[in-house]
This record gives structure tokens, sequence and C-alpha cells, in this order.
């Protein structure tokens, strides 16, 4: 066997069905905690009751752009309504569509045959690839190793009234919800229709907009100039674009301003007394929260940009990747190459990127 | 999609290939080059819209855009096929836009993401299938361009001065004439895809006969003194343009008689002045359009549209007719639409209309002037005159 997914959470199992265009389940061997690759997900959206994806027909993991699952919708609702709402950029799949549509991939793509369901904590590069932490060498390797863990404010982390978004929880009768993306725009509006009283804090207005980066960032459009930026601006930029946002539209604004009349919705620059503080404050950000990533950029000395290790284009790990072997990263950590790699759209481009350096691979 | 600038021009080349190959099956069908001619005119609009406009305007180009997008290349194409002088039935020409539209969406949309696994977040681009296809479509253009270079007709010129017909035309040639040529005795014209520019012709049996040929083209010819008609066309297809035509003195024969070439398609008479003659112009089972003419002093009716025929009259002037101004007969169907008729004089019976239909015709006025006639309008024998506008080419 020579190609390996480190991961087994949504950027992995994206991957990997771009992989199976190519090769056989034997042929590449997956590693994970997690047998269910929609888990960590399904948890998380369950935990702020997310009910529709902030992603539209594109954001399926099959390897190509179509069908997606908008068609999907269409012929499983018996009506054209998801394909015209897609033509009008409306569509967005429920997320139970969603985790059914990553079930059925699952089932038939030789996903569970792949997986093996150990924890890689040290990648190393080697004679012909990559030793992956006692469980073999690899010619090429993927690593997608998912967010390092949640984020919450330093100030609030030994507060008993804190908990964040992404973890289970009800609403108290006042409710702070710290932050300025969709979690939080979420929250506000499950925290209004509980009957709470909400409180949002934030440091900064949020951005509106309809997917996580600028539309042109999901193609070479946009990312040719991107590529083009020095390491400085790049991660400038970076910041920019993952500032926290939410989508345009009534179905945010009106509850809102609803409340707002009401007395029940106002914005504070600081965590005041209510009863119940929710952090949407998203991920801890950076290789250095990740073992694995912090251990191989310490160990092969890679290049760094800030937060960020620096790849090529294309998501793979320069110092380690030639003709004959690649590592490239996948998911958060390459956002260095895809500002939206913590999509699924993301995910697939990074392995359209490692697929095409497997396929020019003289030995494989 | 946010297309690059480059995935936008490979997109639009291979989305047009099914389209090049359909116009070439067309054009080789139909013995015409208008098929092609328009998808040289669709290919060119479209490249120019996306380097100058679509480029730089959209960053980012939702589904929907490509409706409204298509509308207007379409516009743009039918105004370049006219300015180009590009003769293609409109609804054909329509039909094959919008099939080439279609084509286009569906491999926007599922073709080319089936074929290449970045084709979306490479903006469109084919890599090397978008540069064959942009080799296969231009080398097709090319290849269709230069045979219908390699085809043209021979330009013959008539010089200056006059020269005994009748002339009979024999092959397929363009005749220009010289200022001042002139033909005494008439043409006959016996091959199809022949032009005559410029020519004046007088007397004969017929001014000018075509029979039995087609994409015959007359511009601005002049036509006098003919013993019958001034322009007698049968059984061929045919556009007339800017002509002037004598037929003073000439009780019984028609300025132009188009008959019977139902089957050649639609047929044109456009810019034309006729003075005399029984009527001015007259169509036998036939698809006409009669447009933008001239007609006087006949001594019937000044136009008249008959026996099953079926076209448009449009923006010409009758002026001093008999009987009838504009007349649709014998199960015609007429588009009548801001032709000004005036003076009609009473025929032997003593009627006089501006527009008559007659005979199970069905006649649709728009906007024309008929109040300076004793009757303005009128349908009989199981005929009928409608008011509305139902369809129009402008």
């Amino acid at each position: 066997m020579q190609v390996a997914v480190v991961g087994s959470g949504l950027a992995g199992f994206t991957a990997y069905q771009t992989l199976r265009r190519e090769l056989e389940p034997g042929e590449i061997a997956v590693f994970g905690t997690d047998d269910d690759p929609a888990a960590t997900f399904r948890r998380r959206a369950a935990a702020i009751r997310q009910r529709d994806m902030r992603s539209e027909s594109d954001g399926h993991c099959g390897p190509k752009s179509f069908p997606g699952l908008a068609f999907r919708a269409t012929v499983g609702r018996r009506s054209p309504a998801p394909l015209v709402g897609s033509l009008c950029d409306r569509f967005h799949p429920t997320v139970r569509e969603f985790l059914a549509h990553v079930e059925r991939l699952r089932a038939r793509s030789g996903w569970d045959t792949s997986l093996h369901s150990e924890r890689i904590e040290r990648v190393r590069a080697v004679d012909g690839g990559f030793e992956l932490d006692g469980h073999g060498v690899f010619r090429h390797v993927l690593v997608a190793p998912g967010h390092p863990g949640l984020n919450v404010p330093d100030e609030l982390r030994a507060d008993p009234r804190t908990g964040h978004a992404y973890e289970p929880h009800e609403y108290a009768p006042t409710v702070t919800v710290v932050g300025a993306g969709l979690a939080a725009a979420t929250e506000w509006l499950n925290a209004l229709e509980a009957g709470a009283e909400v409180v949002s804090v934030r440091r900064r207005e949020p951005v509106r907009r309809p997917l996580n980066v600028p539309r042109e960032y999901f193609s070479r459009r946009g990312l040719a100039g991107f590529h083009r930026l020095s390491a400085g601006e790049r991660a400038e930029r970076l910041k920019v674009l993952l500032a926290p946002s939410y989508p345009p539209g009534r179905r945010w604004d009106e509850p809102l301003a609803r409340a707002m009349m009401e007395g029940r919705f106002r914005v504070e620059h600081t965590v005041n007394g209510a009863r119940q503080v929710i952090c949407a404050t998203g991920f801890l950000h950076g290789f250095r929260h990740d073992t694995l990533l912090a251990r191989l950029v310490d160990e092969h000395e890679l290049e760094t940009a800030g937060d960020w290790i620096v790849l090529n284009t294309d998501g793979s790990v320069p110092a380690l990747t030639d003709a004959t072997r690649t590592l490239a990263l996948c998911g958060v950590p390459a956002q260095w190459a895809f500002p939206a790699a913590d999509t699924v759209p993301g995910a697939k481009y990074a392995a359209h990127g490692f697929l095409a350096r497997i396929r020019s691979c003289p030995t494989r | 999609m946010s297309y690059t600038l480059r995935g936008r021009l490979e997109s639009r080349l291979a989305g047009l290939a099914p389209v090049v190959a359909a116009a070439c099956v067309l054009a080789a069908a139909e013995h015409r080059w208008w098929p092609v001619e328009a998808v040289g005119l669709m290919l060119g609009a479209g490249i120019t819209l996306d380097v100058l406009a679509y480029d730089r305007l959209l960053r980012y180009q939702p589904g929907w855009a490509a409706a409204p997008l298509g509308l207007l290349e379409l516009g743009v194409v039918l105004l370049l096929m006219r300015v180009a002088g590009v003769m293609a039935p409109v609804w054909q020409a329509v039909a094959l836009f919008a099939g080439g539209w279609l084509a286009a969406q569906a491999l926007g949309h599922a073709g080319f993401p089936l074929l290449r696994l970045t084709y979306a977040e490479d903006g469109g681009e084919l890599g090397r299938l978008g540069a064959a296809t942009a080799v296969a479509v231009g080398v097709v253009l090319a290849g269709a361009g230069a045979t219908a270079y390699a085809l043209r007709p021979p330009v013959v010129h008539l010089a200056a001065g006059v020269h005994q017909g009748p002339l009979v035309i024999t092959r397929r040639e363009v005749l220009v004439g010289e200022p001042g040529a002139v033909v005494r005795g008439g043409i006959v014209i016996r091959a199809s895809g022949v032009t005559v520019k410029n020519v004046t012709v007088v007397g004969g049996e017929n001014g000018i006969t075509v029979n039995g040929v087609r994409d015959t083209v007359l511009d601005g010819v002049s036509v006098s003194g003919p013993k019958l008609d001034g322009i007698h066309v049968r059984l061929s297809g045919i556009v007339i343009k800017n002509c002037t035509i004598d037929m003073l003195g000439n009780a019984l024969g028609q300025g132009i008689d188009i008959s019977y070439n139902m089957d050649k398609g639609m047929s044109m008479v456009e810019g034309c002045t006729i003075v005399g003659g029984m009527e001015g112009i007259t169509t036998h089972g036939s698809m006409s359009d009669i447009m933008d003419n001239s007609v006087s002093r006949t001594t019937m009716r000044g136009i008249s549209v008959t026996e099953m025929s079926m076209g448009m009259v449009m923006d010409n002037e009758v002026r001093d007719a008999r009987g009838i101004g504009i007349w649709c007969n014998d199960r015609s169907m007429c588009m009548i639409e801001r032709n000004t008729v005036l003076d009609t004089r009473p025929d032997a019976m003593g009627h006089a209309y501006g527009v008559l239909a007659s005979f199970q015709s069905e006649a649709n006025l728009w906007e024309n002037e008929l109040g300076a006639n004793p009757v303005a309008s009128a349908a009989i024998s199981q005929s009928e005159v409608q008011s509305s506008r139902s369809f129009s080419y402008r």
C-alpha cells in the first residue's frame, strides 16, 4: 500500500472519495479514531441545532461537482425547487440530507475496508515515503487532522457559566453569546426561540457573506492572485478572509430585528451578568495546537508563516514533496493553499491536487 | 461559477462544438452557408463579450445569469447577422442559437464537471481538452470559411452601354452592372446562386425572369417597359431589394410577381419603387416578406398576397391603387403592419378598400394608416381582420 490518509473526519472522507476514482479500497489506508466520518460534524451540528448547511449544491463529498446535492434533492424530493434554488444560489441542503449523502458514500465507497482505527501522532519522512507512527511507510500521505480543539477565550475559561456552542447545551433565561460567525448567529436565533433574552458580545461587526470566503476564492479566478502574494501578505489576507461571517438574508435579520424591538436582543462589548455564556468562538487556530503538525514542523524544520505551515498551491508540503513522494495537508491546515480549506469543496481541492501528484509519480 | 478568462473562453469554445457540428450538417443539408456564418458570428460575439465585458464585470456568475446573458448575445448575433447581410430564416437562426445555448448549459453544469475533475475549481478551464476543442472549432470554422471563399461565385462586370438581350444566365455568378449598363430585351436566370446588381433592364417579355432556381438576389436593378411582368419569379427562392420598376403604360403586367415557391423558404421584396402595372407586388402560393416598398398608380391592387401565401407586409406605401390597396386573399395569412395606403380609387364595382381580406384569409393589422380611403379595411367571404399585434420580426 502506498497511499495513506491521516484523519477520518469529513475532510479525510472527502479526500478518500476522490482517491477512490483511481485506487481500490485495498490500496488506501485511512487512519482515524471515528468509524463514522461525520461523527464530529454531526455532534457539532446537533449542538447548535443546525438544520441547513451553509454550503450549497457543491458541498458534497463526491469527487466531481456534478451531480450536486441540488440535483440529488430534486430527484429525492421530486420537485424542481432545489435545482431552481441552486441556479439562484439559494439552495442549501438540509443537514439531514447531507448526512444521508455521507452515509450512502460511506457504504458504497469501501471506506470501512480502508479504515484503520488508529490515532497517528507522528509522521516522519524516511527513504521512499513517510513512516506513520509505527504503522508502516507510505509513499503518498494526506494529513487531514481537523480542527485542533474548541476555542474559549482565556478570560472565560474558568467561568462556571461558560460553555462552547459546539458542546451540548440548553438555554438559560438570559444568555450571552460570544462571537460573530455562523455558530453565533445560529445561537442567537436558537436562544431567542427558546424564550431567552440574548446579549451578543463581539469584538467586531460580523461580515455578511453567503459562504465562508468570497466566492471567487473557490476557483482559480481568486486563487491565482492569492497564490501570488508573498508569505506575509498571504497571512494578512487570510486574516481578512477568515474573519467570522454569516450569510445575509431575512432569515437571520427578521428574528433579530423583532427581538431587538421587544428588548430581548442587544449587542454589548463585554460579558455581563447573564446566567449563561455561550462561546461561539470557533476553534483553536494554528498548527502549534495540533500535536502531529507541531511535531512535523519541528522535526523537519518546515517553513511556516505565523500560524500556518507554508504549502505549495496544491496543499503539498514543499520540503517533503518531490517527484517520488507526497506529503499534503487537507482541511483547516491547508488554508495556506485554499482559504476555504475547512469546507467540503476545500477538502476536494486538496484531494484533487494530491491525486494529481500520485498520478504523476513515476514509481506509483 | 467564478470563471477565469481562459476558463470562459475554453468553456465557450467547447460548448459551441456541438453547434458547430450541427451548423455544418444543416449547411450541407440546405446547401446554404448561413448556419456556419451564424455560428461564426455567435463565436465572435461571445468571445468579444467574454473578453471585454463578462470577465471584467462578473467576478462570480450565478447560474441564473446565463438566461439574460443568453438573450443579450442572441440580440447581438441577430443584429450582426442583419448588418453582415447573412440571409437566414429568423426562426431557424433563433433555434440554432437556442440549441447552442442549451447545449452549453448542459455541458457547463454537467458535462464538463463529469469530464474534468477540477472543472469548477479551475474556473472553467478544460486543460488539454479545452485546447483541443478550441483548435477543432477554429479549424472547422476556418475550413468552412475557406471553402465558402473558394466557392464564391465569379463576378462578371457588365460594362456601361446598351447590351442586347435577352441575357440568359446559366451558371452561378454575380453580375454587376457598371454605371450606365443597360440590357435591352430582358434577363433570364436559369441557375441557382445568381446575384444581379445595379443593372438596368429595358423591355423584354418579362424584365427579369427567374424560374426554378434558388438563392437568387436582385439588388439595385431597374426595369422598365416589359411586355408582361417587371420581375417574374416562379418556383424560385429570391431576395429583391432596392429595385425600381416602371410599368406605366402596361395595364396587365405585374411589377413583381412571385409565385409557387412555398418550398423554397422565405423570399423578400424590400426597398423597391414600383409605378404602374396591374398589381404592384403580388405573391401566389408563396412565403414572402414585403417591406419598405413604394407602390403607386396601379390599374388594380397595390400589393396582393394570395393563393395560400404567408408573410409580412410592412412599412410599405401604396398610393392611387384601384379597388384594393393591400389584398390578403384566398386562404392567405398576412401580417400587415405600419403601412400607409392612400387614395385608393373605386373599381368597376365601385369598391375601394385600404385593406381587404377575402375568401377565408386572415389579416392581422397593426398601426397602418388607412384613413384616406373610402373603406379603410374590411373582411369578406369568411375572412378575418384582426387588429392586434400577434407577431413581428421587428
